[in-house]
This record gives structure tokens, C-alpha cells and sequence, in this order.
């Protein structure tokens, strides 16, 4: 009965697929355009997100508490050798902060925010090592133990975690505790980052408690780190409480491309280069501004027309020099370039006149 | 450690700047209580006691826990131990036959050492690398992980020095550089920051190394990066020769020319596959210095029926699993997993599991040390204390165990001792007289007996291949009233009918495996059941009813073999047609007594767990927490190991109502209503889409959705007098905002693709059906 319950199962999962393929297939494309919708800025979106109201408060709340009941057995699962999961739809930081500064108090606690776009797990493992020497500091007195250690931000990662993986001597219950929000978040989704978090993991003063979102999370390990070193034990926990924080560096599906954030970014790229590289750019928004095109598109400068206007006011002295200033701004897509009927390179810049001329009062300025 | 519930703040939502910080310190550790036990005495108000009771039974849980797994982890290690003695044996006797060959060709001094050697098609002894070949046969290398961690260890015991590399320290990215910076680091247990082989050359020949083979193991090789991989063969062994090609790739690692001769690495490699992975994976020039010797470890299965043997069967003094828990991880283990881990650690979350909810599991740790007095005495304990409960009418008391453990009874652990349905049964056919000695000397009579038939079972099996795995699912299975019929055919009956429904698309039998192993019994030639015996002899040691008559049985059959043999000397002269009926009607007369034994026994003393007085304790058999309640929210075996996080999560938008119980969503089933969460509403709206979603469509048919005033608000709406517009287009926004944060949110859990520049107005759907 239950093998037919799979085989079903797993045709009924392909039967669905094709269906989709074939509604899509067969019913005529739709041709309405997301432009047709009323589009918003993009930083009024954010600000209206801070104070939208969210339905279900006092339902949310309800259920998120009701998970305080299974502490108790999260913490057992935890001092059992397991690293614990939480997975379902809704942020789970609050939550799972919650559970590790009421439940957790007997061990120093450090939180990883995975949804940030960076995070340097080094110095993350420097927190842990300095944590755990403090939380062992009492008992190595006693023991005398020699000082003749190098401090940690100068050792490597393998000598960190053996650190923390090490026999020290104590009672066995010297633990710091490594909270991850979003483990398969933008700033860990790579395999190294995740091999270190595994041998984190691993380590036997070292306990884990993540949250994942991603419905394809476990792609990111292999049996060995899901089984021997995450050690997981996934706990299903809808909180449905918005991903706020989380949502935060994902591009909102329905904003305008955001003039005003393009220029706050250009402004900020341009200000770091230096002079001669910055007039470079004003020539080529000067010639896009005086050469307006009916369309709203603009007269792209031809290569060649720039080198002999920078020459003359001085910004270059070779070809070279200024490949090497449009490389820079191509690299931040400042300029763009694309080759006319005549097979000339031509220069762009991919903005509003707008919005150029906001940015170059800006960097004059 | 308990948490302090207060419902009134809830710990949903909290922005703070922490919130953009990578990581943060919440707290720190806070300072180490005194010994619990001075504060349990001291503490006396009501909640203090409380809140230490609790304490108490944590950390007693997690004590029985250690204590349980420490025992099961240490049967696991030493029957994968065992299982490879043989072939690490071989391999130990290989490494010093090698290591005595690359000896004997050593050339004595520095001048001979610095000649070239002339070609490398015909490679000298001295410069070619002893490799042994371990095949694995098992693709999945994460169940080898300890069988190499052993090895390691039992070439260390025999005097060589050893060092583990993963296909990780083989990695293109750190070249090979980096795995010699980890082989230094294994050998000479310190980090070197650059990394030389002159470094160990040197570390070799100093110290009291000298005279001792060194090992490298690398676990998988089919997973090495290839071209690292082919350095570092060819860096060992082409070292003489480097003295005329220190220009190429190697000259930045400053290779010292004599270390060929002077460090004797002797390589075992790990492969899955067969031979050919390694001509695949290394080059032909680095091919030709590896001298291969082939070693073959066992199968998964043959692992896997050792431990079930080892954990489940022999030392039937532990917590065991039910039927559900053991069909469950054996169709997992051999239609998704095949791994040995994997059945290892749901062991484990099923122990823990089952420490945790079950109050009286404690009394395992009584039964694990296998002392049935202590047991008997903990039980007796039980009764004195469950008396005193009822006198003093208190919560809890504190006791001095009669063992020395403070033992602190709660009420309710006695009332679940009390209130078992096993344990009603036994007390009702015990006439009303609880006696819990007996109850629990029977639990473990009862256990051994059931362990040991299935063995006997499994040794005819082994003869057509029929795992210990299926047989013992199936064991479990096996109702009662098969046995009381007193014709197996009745059993055969009901097997191929019910066995049909769990066996794994991998199987084709069409008849249960128990049945099976009778039917072997009764084909199996003479010599093969006297075999079986002999280990039924073994196997029943200490169980005197079985073993007595399994005795019996073998000096029936010595007597039948003796008059056939002379039967067979006398008839040699009459037609041979004639003997060979004969020889096998006596044969197959044997047989038939043999099988009606094993029935019998069967009969008489294999009973189904639930009738087992105070199995609840010891088997983990929770049904709920497998496939049958998909949904539900409690922890559950089947989620806990494997999560399943893509079914799950779209479970929780199509059915947030289940999870948010609301007032209002949940009158219209099926329907849905604007106050539903705003996701929920978008990720049901997708479900009505092909493969690919109009954004323009979906945002629409959103509002749609959750402009939809219900009646009485419609009517409302048309009596107030007109409405301003300006705070319509508030709304307005407002939703679309809404929107807008759903879309975000499908796409952090992942189910949705955004618009591609190819595809600017739809977004593509990945899941499909839950």
C-alpha cells in the first residue's frame, strides 16, 4: 500500500509537470506587459513595507508561541549531538533568537545573519575560539597551562577549528552555540562557505542551530555534511511572521528599475575614481545631453570622437589611458557600448537624461 | 535551562540593528551554577522545586541518552570494525612486504641517490609507489569515512606512520600545495605555512621514523581533482628524475631531489567504481609508477545486516525499534539512501526521541548494564515509591535511590508506569496482582527468544541471499494468529497476500521472505542442514528449552547420516535409480522435522511486540511520527531525518489556515478570501498557471482577490456616501505593497524564477504538485 502511496506519488509529481507545460503551451501567451501596471519607486516600496500591516498579528503570534513548548526538547536535541534545522514558510530570526536567549542562556550564543550579502566566516570562527578560551580561561588556571599561544586572528582556519574541536579539559559542557538565520543564504550559498559551517559544525565544542527557506536548501550538502557533520535534525516551524529584514536585498519584482538608486550608486563610483577619469565620463554625458534623440534615446558617441575631445582638453594622453578608464566605468556599468552602422564603437550611458544630469551635479559638486 | 513561557511578549518581530550586522554575540555564557544537587535541597518554595524538577529530568534524560547511544555507537564501531579485520590485515601484510621491498632496493648512499634514473617506461623499483586499491563498492563514500578512519588506526597500531587525505585536500583550487600542506600537517602534527618536501624528508630521516612505512590514504579518488591528483603521483615518484626538470611546474614548491629514496610513501586509495577509474583519472606517465595491488571491502548490505545482527538482535538488552520505524528505514534505505549513516542517525534520533518522550525510559539505563537484579530492583523501587505518592499526596519526591542515584519521581512518570496497555493486559491476566519482576524478566526472556529465531531464520536465508533486513521488517509484521494455525500453509496464505504490499520495487518476490526461509529449509541438501544446526547450536547457547532440543535434533540427524551411510554400503550392489529416491526421501524426511521444530518453536514462544508486557519502553514504534500523518505538526522520524522542505513548505501556503486556525479564513474551505495571508493568496493563484505566470495576469487577478469585500461590507460601501477617492488609491497602494512582498517572499523560499531579460513579463513556476 505505501510503496503504491510513492509510485503515485511520483507520477502524480510528473503528471503535474506536464500538465503545466501544456496549459502554458496551449493557452495563447499573454501579451500584457508589467510596465502596464501603476510601477512604484523603489524607495517608496521599501518605505511603505516598514509600515505595511501584516494580517493574522495575533494569529502569528499564537503559533510562534506555541513552539515554546518544544524548547525544552530542542535543547535535549541539541546536548544530544545535533545540530537543529528549523524550516517552513515565514521568517524564523525572531524565533529562533528567542529560543536562544531563553533556553540557551548556559552557553554563549553567536548569530549569523546569512541573508546579508557578505560574511566573513573567519572572523566568525575568531568570536568562537576567543569565546570558548574565555568560557575554559577558569579551569586552565588550574591547570596551569602554558600562554604560549598565538593570538587568534592570526591563525588559520584549519588551526581555528581544531581549537574548537579539540579535548580541552573540562566537565564536557563547555559549548558556544552558532545561531545561522538563513543558512542558504545569498552570503553562504557557496560550497567553501559551507564546507567551513559543516566543519563548525563538527566541532565538538561548537552547537548549531540554523533556519533555511529555500525550498532546495539540502541541494546545498553532501551526504557526509548532512549526516556526519551538520548532524541535522530539521524541525518543521511555519511562523508566517513577513520576511522583513530578510526580504531586504532581494529586487522587489514590481518597482521601477530605480532611477534614483542608479544614480546614488553611480555617484558613489564615480567619486572614488579619480579627476581626469570623472571628466572623461562628464565628455560623454555632455555629448549624450547635447544630442538628444527624439525617442528618448540618445546619439551614442563614437569611440573614436571621445579620444580626440579628451586629447584636446588634456584628460589623456593615449589610447591606452583611456581604455583603462572605460574598462573601469564599463565594469560598473557606467558606460555601455555598442557598435553603430559603420562598425564604429560607440559610447553610451545607460541612464535618463534626468538622471544624468542629477548624477553630474552631484559629482561636481 | 527551561524556558520561562510568558505568552503576553512575543518574540516574532523584533527589528534592531543587529539585524545588518553579518554576526553578532547575543550573550555570553551565563556563570556555572552551583552543583544542582546543594540547590535542590535548598530550593524549597513550589516553583524553585519546580523549575529544578525540571532540571532534573533533563538532565536524567540526557544521562540515560549518553549512556544508551555511547553503548549502541560503541556495537556499531566494533562490528565495522570487525567486519574489515580481514581485509586491513591483508593490507597491513602487503604495506611491510613493500615497505621491505623499497628497503631492499634503497641505494646506500647520497651519490647513487642523485644518479638519474635513464627512462620511464622501464621504471626501476625505487622509483615506482605501492599502491593498494581499496574498491569500496559503494558509490556513496560517506559510509567509509570510519572505514578509513579505521584503517588509519590499525596501520598506526602496527607500527607505520599514516596519514588521511580527502578528495577536499585534492581540491584545484589549493593545487598541490595544499595537500601537501595537510600531509605535513597529519605527519608532523603542526601547520607549516610553506609547505616542503624536503620538510618531511627531513622530519623522516631524523627522528626514530626512520625505520617505519609511510601511509597515505586517500578516501575517494574518483572525486580528486584529476590534475592535482597526477602532480602529486608524479612529484612522489619522478623525484629522482627532477634534476633535469625542476624547471617545469614543480620548481616553485623547491622539491628536494633525494627524497624519492629517502621517504618511502606507500599509497591506499579508496575507489567506488573498478580499476579503470584510476587510467581515467590519472595520465599515463603517472599511471606507470603505481605498483596496484587490489582489497575489496564488504557490501552495504553485508554492513548493514552486521549491525542490525549486532544492534538490534544481539543485544536485545537496549531500546529497539517497531515494525513501522524498521519497514520505514529499510525502504528508505534501499529505494532513496544506501547508506549505512543515514540508518545510523535515524537510530539515533529515534533513541533520543524516545528518551525524550517516554518517561520512563530511564529504566533503560537499568536494563542496558543487563543486570536483571538492578532492574528488578529499580522496579520494586518503583511500586515502594508509587505507595508513598499515594500516602503523602505530594508532586514529587526527592529519593535516595536504593543504587545511590537521587532519584526524584514525578506523578506522572507512575501514572504512565501504571497506565501502559501493555502492562493492564499483563495485570489483567496476572489476576489483578501487578508484578512487575516478572513483567520485566518477561519483557527480556521474550526479547531474547524472538532475537534468536529470527537468527536462526536468517542462517537458512544466507543460503538464497535473503537479507537479516527484510527478514527482521518482516518479523515484526508477523501477527499472532499465524503462528497458533497449525499449518504453515495458513502462513503462506496470509504472506502472499499482505508481504506483496511492502516489498520495494526492487524485489520480486512474490512470496514473504519467511515463508521463503521455510521453504529453503525443506530443499536444502544434508550437509548444508547440518550447518544450519551447528549455528542454530551457537546461536541458542543460554536459552536451554531451544537449545536442548536444537541438540536433539543434531544427533538425530549424526544417527540418520550413520544408517544411511550403511544403508548405502549395503544397497551399493541394487540399481542406483533406487538408492537416490530413497537417499532423498530420508533426506527430505529430515528436513520436514527440522522445519516442524522451527514451526513449533515459532509457535510457542514468538508473540507480536504489543503483547509484550512493557514494550512501549523499549520499542519505538510511534505511528504517528511516520508517513501516515504527513502534516501534522508533531516531531516526527520520517521530517526529522529528512526533512523535506519542498513539500513542506508549499504545504504551509496552500493550507495556511490549517496552521493559522483563524476565524475567518478557515469557515470558507478551499476558497479564497482577502484575509487570507498575502502569500498564501499569490502562491494559489500560481497553482491556476501553466509552467509560466503573466505577472500582469497575476497581480491582477490578486487584487481581485483581495478587493473582494465580503457581503455585508459590499452593502456598507453602497450606503455611505461617497467615498473619498484620494483613500482609495491609498488602498490601492497599499495592496500592491502587499503584492510586492509576497512576490519577495515566494522568492526567498525559492518557488519562483523572476523575469529574466529574455522573459521580462513572466515569472516561471518550479514547483509543481505538492
Amino acid at each position: 500500500m505505501e510503496s503504491n502511496d510513492l509510485e503515485e506519488e511520483e507520477f502524480g509529481f510528473s503528471r503535474n509537470y506536464f500538465l503545466a507545460k501544456e496549459l502554458c503551451s496551449s493557452s495563447k501567451k499573454s501579451a500584457r506587459k508589467v510596465s502596464d501596471i501603476n510601477l512604484v519607486d523603489e524607495q517608496e516600496l521599501r518605505e511603505a513595507y516598514a509600515k505595511l500591516e501584516f494580517k493574522h498579528e495575533k494569529e502569528i503570534n499564537n503559533l510562534v508561541n506555541s513552539y515554546r513548548k518544544s524548547y525544552a526538547e530542542w535543547v535535549f536535541m541539541l546536548r544530544c549531538g545535533f545540530g537543529l534545522l528549523m524550516y517552513g514558510f515565514g521568517s524564523k530570526k525572531g524565533l529562533i533568537e528567542d529560543f536562544a536567549s531563553t533556553a540557551l542562556t548556559d552557553y554563549s550564543v553567536v548569530v549569523i545573519n546569512g541573508y546579508l550579502q557578505s560574511i566573513n566566516l573567519k572572523q566568525v570562527t575568531v568570536t568562537l575560539a576567543e569565546l570558548l578560551m574565555e568560557q575554559l580561561k577558569p579551569q586552565r588556571k588550574l591547570e596551569n597551562h602554558p600562554k604560549n599561544q598565538q593570538p587568534f586572528h592570526t591563525q588559520s582556519m584549519d588551526d581555528l577549528i581544531s581549537f574548537l574541536d579539540g579535548p580541552h579539559l573540562d566537565d564536557g559542557e563547555s559549548f558556544v552555540c552558532v545561531v545561522v538565520n538563513n543558512i542558504d543564504g545569498p552570503a553562504l550559498r557557496d560550497s567553501e562557505s559551507q564546507q567551513y559551517l559543516a566543519r563548525l559544525a563538527a566541532c565538538s565544542h561548537i552547537l548549531m542551530v540554523a533556519s533555511t527557506d529555500h525550498v532546495n536548501a539540502p541541494l546545498l550538502w553532501n551526504k557526509k555534511m548532512v549526516h556526519t557533520e551538520f548532524n541535522w535534525y530539521w524541525y518543521h516551524v511555519p511562523t508566517y511572521v513577513p520576511y522583513k529584514v530578510e526580504g531586504i536585498f532581494f529586487p522587489p519584482i514590481l518597482a521601477h528599475s530605480g532611477s534614483a538608486q542608479t544614480v546614488k550608486t553611480a555617484s558613489i563610483v564615480l567619486q572614488s575614481l579619480t579627476p581626469n577619469a570623472q571628466n572623461v565620463f562628464k565628455v560623454v554625458a555632455d555629448h549624450q545631453l547635447a544630442n538628444p534623440d527624439g525617442e528618448g534615446k540618445w546619439l551614442r558617441m563614437p569611440l573614436n570622437n571621445l579620444y580626440t575631445v579628451c586629447r584636446e582638453c588634456f584628460l589623456v594622453s593615449s589610447q591606452i589611458t583611456l581604455n583603462a578608464h572605460l574598462t573601469e566605468f564599463k565594469d560598473h556599468e557606467l558606460v555601455k557600448t555598442r557598435r553603430n552602422s559603420d562598425g564604429e564603437d560607440c559610447l553610451y550611458i545607460p541612464l535618463t537624461s534626468d538622471a544624468l544630469q542629477k548624477l553630474i551635479h552631484e559629482i561636481s559638486q | 535551562m527551561a524556558p520561562s513561557a510568558d505568552p503576553e511578549t512575543s518574540p516574532s518581530i523584533s527589528t534592531s540593528n543587529t539585524d545588518l550586522q553579518p554576526f553578532f554575540l547575543l550573550h555570553k555564557a551565563a556563570s556555572r551554577k552551583p552543583s544542582s544537587k546543594t540547590r535542590r535541597r535548598i530550593d524549597l518554595s513550589p516553583k524553585a522545586s519546580d523549575a529544578s524538577a525540571q532540571e532534573y529530568n533533563d538532565n536524567s534524560r540526557f544521562e540515560t541518552f549518553k549512556l544508551l547511544w555511547s553503548n549502541t555507537e560503541s556495537i556499531i564501531k566494533d562490528v565495522l570494525k570487525n567486519l574489515n579485520t580481514t581485509v586491513f590485515d591483508g593490507i597491513d601484510k602487503w604495506v611491510h612486504a613493500s615497505f621491505d621491498a623499497i628497503r631492499a632496493c634503497r641505494t646506500p648512499d647520497f651519490t647513487t641517490a642523485m644518479s638519474m634514473y635513464p627512462i620511464p617506461n622501464n621504471v626501476p623499483i625505487g622509483a615506482q609507489i605501492f599502491t593498494a586499491l581499496l574498491f569500496t563498492k559503494n558509490v556513496e563514500s560517506v559510509d567509509d569515512i570510519s572505514t578509513f578512519a579505521d584503517l588509519g588506526a590499525h596501520m598506526r597500531s602496527s607500527g607505520c606512520l599514516v596519514a588521511n587525505l580527502t578528495s577536499i585536500d585534492f581540491s584545484a583550487k589549493n593545487g598541490v600545495g595544499g595537500c601537501l600542506k595537510t600531509l605535513l600537517r597529519q605527519f608532523l602534527l603542526a601547520g607549516i605555512d610553506a609547505p616542503e618536501m624536503s620538510i618531511l624528508a627531513s622530519w623522516y630521516n631524523e627522528q626514530e621514523n626512520y625505520d617505519k612505512p609511510l601511509i597515505v590514504i586517500i578516501d575517494d579518488v574518483e572525486r580528486c581533482s584529476s590534475s592535482v591528483l597526477n602532480d602529486f603521483i608524479l612529484m612522489l615518484s619522478a623525484g629522482l628524475r627532477l634534476q633535469y626538470s625542476l624547471t617545469c611546474k614543480w620548481k616553485n614548491l623547491a622539491i628536494d631531489r633525494e627524497w624519492v629514496i629517502k621517504v618511502p610513501i606507500i599509497l591506499v586509495l579508496g575507489v567506488a567504481t573498478s580499476v579503470d577509474a584510476l587510467r581515467n583519472i590519472l595520465c599515463s606517465s603517472a599511471c606507470l609508477y603505481l605498483s596496484v595491488c587490489e582489497f575489496n571491502l564488504g557490501t552495504p548490505a553485508e554492513r548493514m545486516d552486521a549491525v542490525i545482527e549486532a544492534v538490534l538482535l544481539r543485544s536485545c538488552q537496549s531500546f529497539n525499534i517497531g515494525k513501522h520505524v524498521a519497514t520505514f528505514l529499510r525502504n528508505y534505505f534501499l529505494r532513496h539512501d544506501g547508506t549505512l549513516t543515514l540508518f545510523v542517525k535515524a537510530l539515533k534520533i529515534v533513541t533520543a526521541q524516545q528518551v525524550f518522550s517516554e518517561p520512563l525510559s530511564f529504566v533503560l539505563r537499568k536494563l542496558v548494564n543487563e543486570e536483571g537484579t538492578e532492574a528488578r530492583l529499580t522496579f520494586l523501587f518503583f511500586l515502594f515509591v508509587y505507595h508513598l505518592i499515594e500516602l503523602l499526596y505530594t508532586h514529587y519526591l526527592i529519593f535516595q535511590g536504593l543504587d545511590g542515584d537521587n532519584i526524584l519521581l514525578r506523578e506522572p512518570a507512575m501514572k504512565r508506569a501504571l497506565e501502559l496497555p501493555s502492562l493492564q493486559r499483563f495485570w489483567e491476566t496476572s489476576g489483578n496482582s501487578i508484578d512487575w519482576v516478572s513483567a520485566l524478566s518477561e519483557l527480556k526472556r521474550l526479547h531474547q527468544l524472538w532475537s534468536s529465531l529470527v537468527m536462526c531464520l536468517y542462517e537458512i536465508g544466507r543460503y538464497r541471499k535473503i537479507s537479516l533486513l527484510d527478514l527482521y521488517c518482516e518479523m515484526l509484521k508477523l501477527k499472532q494468529q499465524n503462528f497458533g494455525a497449525n499449518d504453515l500453509n495458513l502462513v503462506e496464505k496470509d504472506y502472499s497476500t499482505s508481504v506483496h504490499n511492502y516489498q520495494s520495487p526492487g524485489c520480486l518476490l512474490d512470496k514473504g521472505y519467511i515463508v521463503r526461509a521455510f521453504q529453503m529449509l525443506r530443499d536444502l541438501s544434508a550437509m548444508e542442514l547440518c550447518k544450519i544446526l551447528d549455528r542454530w547450536e551457537m546461536l541458542t547457547r543460554g536459552i536451554e528449552k531451544i537449545h536442548e532440543k536444537v541438540k536433539e535434533l543434531q544427533s538425530q540427524i549424526t544417527l540418520e547420516e550413520k544408517r544411511s551411510r550403511h544403508d548405502l554400503r549395503k544397497e551399493s550392489k541394487r540399481p542406483t535409480a533406487r538408492t537416490y529416491k530413497n537417499d532423498k526421501t530420508s533426506n527430505s524426511t529430515i528436513n520436514e522435522k527440522v522445519a516442524s521444530f522451527l514451526q513449533s518453536m515459532f509457535r510457542e514462544y514468538i508473540q507480536t511486540i504489543e503483547s509484550i508486557p512493557l514494550h512501549e519502553i523499549i520499542f519505538f514504534d510511534n505511528v504517528d511520527n511516520l508517513n501516515t500523518a504527513k502534516y501534522c505538526l508533531s516531531g516526527q522520524l520520517y521530517f526529522a531525518l529528512i526533512g523535506d522542505p519542498r513539500r513542506r513548505i508549499q504545504a504551509d501556503l496552500l493550507e495556511s489556515r490549517k496552521f493559522l486556525k483563524c476565524s475567518c479564513c478557515s469557515k470558507n474551505d478551499g476558497v479564497l478570501v482577502p484575509s487570507m495571508h498575502d502569500t498564501s493568496i499569490m502562491y494559489t493563484l500560481v497553482q491556476e498557471h501553466g509552467d509560466l505566470i503573466n505577472v500582469h495576469e497575476w497581480f491582477h487577478s490578486f487584487m481581485a482577490v483581495i478587493s473582494n469585500p465580503p457581503l455585508q461590507a459590499k452593502k456598507k460601501l453602497r450606503m455611505s456616501p461617497s467615498p473619498k477617492k484620494r483613500k482609495d488609491s491609498k488602498e490601492a497602494r497599499t495592496k500592491t505593497d502587499a503584492s510586492i512582498q509576497a512576490v519577495t517572499e515566494l522568492q526567498i523560499t525559492g518557488l519562483l524564477r523572476m523575469p529574466t531579460k529574455r522573459r521580462p513579463d513572466y515569472v516561471q513556476r518550479v514547483a509543481f504538485g505538492l
